[in-house]
Formats: structure tokens, C-alpha cells, sequence
């Protein structure tokens, strides 16, 4: 007489989970380096020379204007490299696949690591402030343009994730997932003057592609109104509305391709 | 009935990686060894029934994704993660409080290997550690996709046991697939031959013993002195080093143990020999088609 088991249930994303995925991003040396270490020895670095450059007057607001420029490179980092190396990996090994046969939906999985990559973008973002204005002559910010910065880049951070876990989903493969990735991260520090070029400085038809990012306007424009003044948000949500509608349509369209059914 | 599987083909590319013809049906609470060599189409089944990859026709169950388990052949887990962590992870669970884990995790010896790091894990104890995971979740069907390959021959031969009777008073609907014809004798009640994407033979063990080799088989060395002696009965097809006779009745079944006795000849004498089966349903299969059996072991 053989017993009865009792049926399987079906996995949602949960605390541990979600445990688990921090201590999979934290374990990934990219993000420790390049989204936590990197901005603020960048950031060091830029400022330094500055102070050469500009008259001394002009210092607090030079340093504030790469202080804003550089937090964009950790949610590029943290998210858009470290997600893409780590989740491309995975799915070279067939982890999420393993994960799927456990229960797992493919949404609960990728819910879990948005939850995680949002937690670890928290804590870069709060080292690298604690940091900077620690070890850096910075203006203090009006509230509703720090929150305004905050707030682009966690849009950014889910704009990136997306594309990342779209690009991985559809590779699955650490090779080329990583090239693009790369490609898109230095693309975007050169078009949005995180590399020493300002983005009107670039020919026409970049700044033409730069329009395109919402990370150009966070670039060039904050420090215009961090301690306060008015701005026009309307080009900016524009290019947050185009760049995310195409990372959701990437992600929506790997899921579709990668989801199980059994006709 | 489980599941059932109906004009199924599953193509990589322009290359033809299984097509089932026929129906084939899966009950509750069977023990269903699947068998065929490289590119049979074994796992490509697999993958077709969890979902996992795209064909035509049609597999029809109640069943969703998520209540099949399944143990594949590629068995990662992030390198770097103690095994304690993935395990409460994947299970949803604490392994202190889950007192059937515990119990599974001391069934296969694996409390050492808790906290370790899976990258530090051996073989044997990668294949332990996902059978525990696949065995708590008690899924109504459940797939072992070749558990025991890469491991040595007295780490398989412990695991087969522990999975033999760790079912053996379960109702769950199990498939094995596997190269090691021993271990489906161990745990298979019916059998589906694979080869080159086709299916050669599905059915109760037993029967297609029967159909195939008749009512047992002697097995010995092929060599001279015995294909001699042994010249008079039928030849089944068999590896070229082996000598494989069927007998039809228990008389002839006498009659030959006799001879091997009184010539001294070491022979294996068996009524559920897959191997012998297995070679013997292709080759019938394949002359049924049109073409030699040679033929077809030479591509």
C-alpha cells in the first residue's frame, strides 16, 4: 500500500527569497566595485583636479555638479552591470530553471530580485552621500530636488533592471548579455557627460541619441535647481517614458519567450 | 491518468530530436524507466512534459508546471551560497522546523554538508543534496534525469538504494531516466525505449520482456567453447562480448541450466534483463522499419 502525498504548492516571492537575492548581488564583486567603491574614488578623483580649474568660488558648486553626475553610476552599476553579469550566469547554469521546477514563478523570481537589487541600490546610494559629503566640499541640497534626484535614479534603477533581466532572459548567456551591457553603460556615460565630455558638447546626432536618456538631464540640469529655482521636467519624463517603455517591452517579451506551458 | 502524450515532436532547428506517434500514458503511482542512448530524446521528453521546451502536438494533464518536480542532469546552484541557505530557500522553509527535511537530510547522510558552500559540494553530494529538495516536495510526478551519471559505481549503487526504498511505500508517479540498465531493474515497473528520437517499446516490464526475449534469458561470455555448446538455441541480440540464449518455457529453461552446469560454464540466468530487452525490442523495431539493426547502431 503506497501513501498519498500532498500536493505541491506553487512558490511567491518571499523574505527569504528576497535574503537570498541580496546576498547573491552582494556576493557579485562587480557591484561591490563598481557600484560602491568606483562613484566615490571618481568622484574623489574629478574633484581634486577641479580644484585647479575653476576659481575657488565656484568650487562647492563644481563638486555638487560631479557629486550628481557620479550617483548615476550606481544604479548603472549596481543594476545594470551587476544585474546583468550575475542573472546572465545564472541562467548559463540554468539556476532559474532549477528555481522554476522548485515552485518558483518566473515573476516571483524577478520580483525578488528587483526587491534585492532596490535594497542594495539603497545602500550604495547611502554610502556613497555618506562619503561624499564627508570627504567632499558640497552645497546642501533644497529637500524636493534631493528627493527628485533620489527618485530619478530608483526610475532609473528599475529601467535598468529591466533591460538587464530582458537581455540576460533572451542570451542566457554571460558573453554577449555582458558586451551589451557594457556597451549600453559606457554609451551612456559618454552621451551623458559622466566621462568629461558635456553632453552639448557632443556632435548633433549624439545629443540627439542623449535626448533619448534621462540620465543627460539629470546630468546637465540638476545642479541647476539643487538649491532650488524652477525647471521644466517635461523633456525629462519624455525620456523616462521612451526608455522605459522600451525596457518593459524587452523584459515582457523575454518572459513570454522563456515561459513554461504545457500544451 | 496523469498525463498523456499525443503526436508530440520536438524539433532543434531542422534536426528531428523526438516524435511520439503513438499515445502514451501516464497513471497514477507508476514506475516508468525511460532508456536510450545519447540523443534518444530522453531528456527532450523530459523538458517537453515540465514545459521547458517548445514542440507540436500535444501533452494533456491536470497537472500545472509547478507540480512536477524534477531532478535534471544540469544541477547548479549560486557556488557561492552555503547549501543551508539555498536549501530554506528553494523549500520555503526552516530546516529546524521542518521535521520531514530532517528526516530526509539524515536519510542521506547530508547534516555535514549543510554548511558548506555548493561550490564545495562532491558530485555525489550535489546529486544527494537536489534529490532531498526534489524528494520534500512530494509532487504527484516527479523526473530524475540521469541522478547518478558522473558518480562512481558504489555512490550510485548507495543512492539507487536509498531512492528504491525511500518509494517504496509512496504513491508518487515517478519516470527514471538512465543509461544504467540495473538501476531501472531496481525501480522500474514499465519502460519506454527511446532511439534516435523514436519509440521503439513502451510498456509493463515484464510484457516486453516476454515479448522480446521470451520467458527468461541465459547470459554468458560469447565465447567459442559456448556459442559451441549452446548452438542448438536461439540467439537473442546482445553486446558482442555477451552470449545471450532465450528460453521459451521452463523446459528449455532446464535443459540449458543443465548444460551450463555440467560444462561448468559461469552464466547469469534472468527474467528482467533491460539491456538484452532493450537491444532486442530496437532490433525488431528496426527490422520492422526496413533497415538492419547494425545499421543503426554504426550512425
Amino acid at each position: 500500500m503506497r501513501g498519498k502525498g500532498a500536493p505541491m504548492k506553487t512558490k511567491s516571492c518571499n523574505k527569504r527569497l528576497i535574503i537570498y537575492e541580496i546576498r547573491n548581488a552582494i556576493g557579485n564583486p562587480f557591484i561591490a566595485f563598481f557600484g560602491i567603491v568606483f562613484p566615490v574614488m571618481m568622484l574623489m578623483i574629478i574633484t581634486f583636479s577641479l580644484r585647479k580649474q575653476v576659481p575657488s568660488s565656484m568650487v562647492r558648486e563644481a563638486n555638487t555638479g560631479v557629486f550628481i553626475t557620479m550617483s548615476l553610476i550606481i544604479p548603472m552599476a549596481v543594476i545594470l552591470l551587476g544585474h546583468s553579469a550575475n542573472y546572465s550566469q545564472e541562467l548559463e547554469k540554468e539556476i532559474p530553471v532549477r528555481m522554476q521546477l522548485f515552485g518558483f514563478s518566473q515573476n516571483s523570481i524577478m520580483l525578488a530580485k528587483i526587491i534585492a537589487q532596490t535594497i542594495t541600490l539603497t545602500a550604495g546610494l547611502i554610502f556613497y552621500s555618506v562619503f561624499s559629503y564627508i570627504l567632499v566640499d558640497l552645497q546642501s541640497p533644497k529637500l524636493s530636488s534631493a528627493l527628485c534626484l533620489i527618485g530619478c535614479l530608483y526610475v532609473m534603477g528599475i529601467c535598468f533592471f529591466l533591460f538587464a533581466h530582458g537581455l540576460s532572459n533572451i542570451f542566457k548567456k554571460f558573453g554577449p548579455t555582458y558586451t551589451i551591457s557594457m556597451f549600453v553603460y559606457f554609451g551612456s556615460m559618454i552621451l551623458c557627460g559622466m566621462m568629461g565630455i558635456q553632453t552639448e558638447q557632443l556632435p548633433k546626432a549624439l545629443r540627439r541619441v542623449a535626448s533619448f536618456l534621462p540620465m543627460s538631464y539629470v546630468s546637465s540640469d540638476f545642479i541647476d535647481f539643487w538649491q532650488g529655482g524652477s525647471y521644466n521636467f517635461g523633456p525629462m519624463i519624455q525620456a523616462f517614458l521612451f526608455f522605459g517603455a522600451l525596457c518593459g517591452l524587452l523584459v515582457v517579451y523575454s518572459n513570454y519567450k522563456n515561459r513554461r506551458v504545457i500544451k | 491518468m496523469l498525463l498523456t502524450i499525443h503526436n508530440l515532436q520536438v524539433r532543434y532547428g531542422s534536426q528531428l530530436a523526438l516524435q511520439i506517434d503513438c499515445p502514451i500514458s501516464i497513471h497514477e503511482g507508476e514506475r516508468i524507466g525511460i532508456i536510450g542512448s545519447n540523443g534518444a530524446g530522453k531528456t527532450t521528453l523530459v523538458k517537453s512534459i515540465l514545459g521547458l521546451t517548445s514542440y507540436k502536438g500535444s501533452i494533456r494533464t491536470n497537472l500545472k508546471p509547478e507540480q512536477i518536480a524534477a531532478h535534471m542532469q544540469s544541477n547548479h546552484y549560486a557556488a557561492t551560497m552555503p547549501v543551508k541557505t539555498i536549501m530554506e530557500t528553494i523549500l520555503d522553509t526552516n530546516i529546524r522546523k521542518n521535521r520531514e527535511l530532517q528526516e530526509l537530510i539524515s536519510y542521506f547522510e547530508f547534516e555535514k554538508c549543510l554548511h558548506k558552500r555548493y561550490s564545495h559540494l562532491s558530485g555525489g553530494q550535489k546529486q544527494r543534496f537536489t534529490i532531498i529538495m526534489v524528494m520534500l516536495q512530494n509532487a504527484p510526478l516527479t523526473f530524475y534525469d540521469e541522478v547518478t551519471s558522473g558518480l562512481d559505481f558504489e555512490t550510485r549503487q548507495k543512492l539507487m538504494e536509498k531512492l528504491v526504498n525511500w518509494y517504496q511505500n509512496k504513491s508518487n508517479t515517478l519516470c527514471i531516466v538512465s543509461h544504467y540498465y540495473e538501476e531501472l531493474e531496481m525501480l522500474a515497473e514499465k519502460i519506454l525505449i527511446l532511439d534516435q528520437g523514436k519509440v521503439i517499446a513502451f510498456g509493463e516490464k515484464k510484457e516486453l520482456f516476454r515479448k522480446y526475449c521470451g520467458r527468461s534469458v541465459f547470459i554468458t561470455d560469447s565465447t567459442k567453447q559456448n556459442q559451441e555448446l549452446l548452438r542448438e538455441y536461439k540467439k537473442l541480440k546482445s553486446p558482442e562480448h555477451l552470449l545471450a540464449i532465450a528460453c521459451p518455457d521452463l523446459e528449455t529453461e532446464h535443459k540449458i541450466s543443465e548444460l551450463l552446469l555440467q560444462e561448468n560454464v559461469n552464466f547469469k540466468r534472468s527474467d528482467n534483463d533491460i539491456e538484452i530487452m532493450s537491444t532486442n525490442a530496437k532490433a525488431a523495431y528496426y527490422e520492422r522499419e526496413g533497415s538492419a539493426y547494425e545499421d543503426q547502431i554504426m550512425q
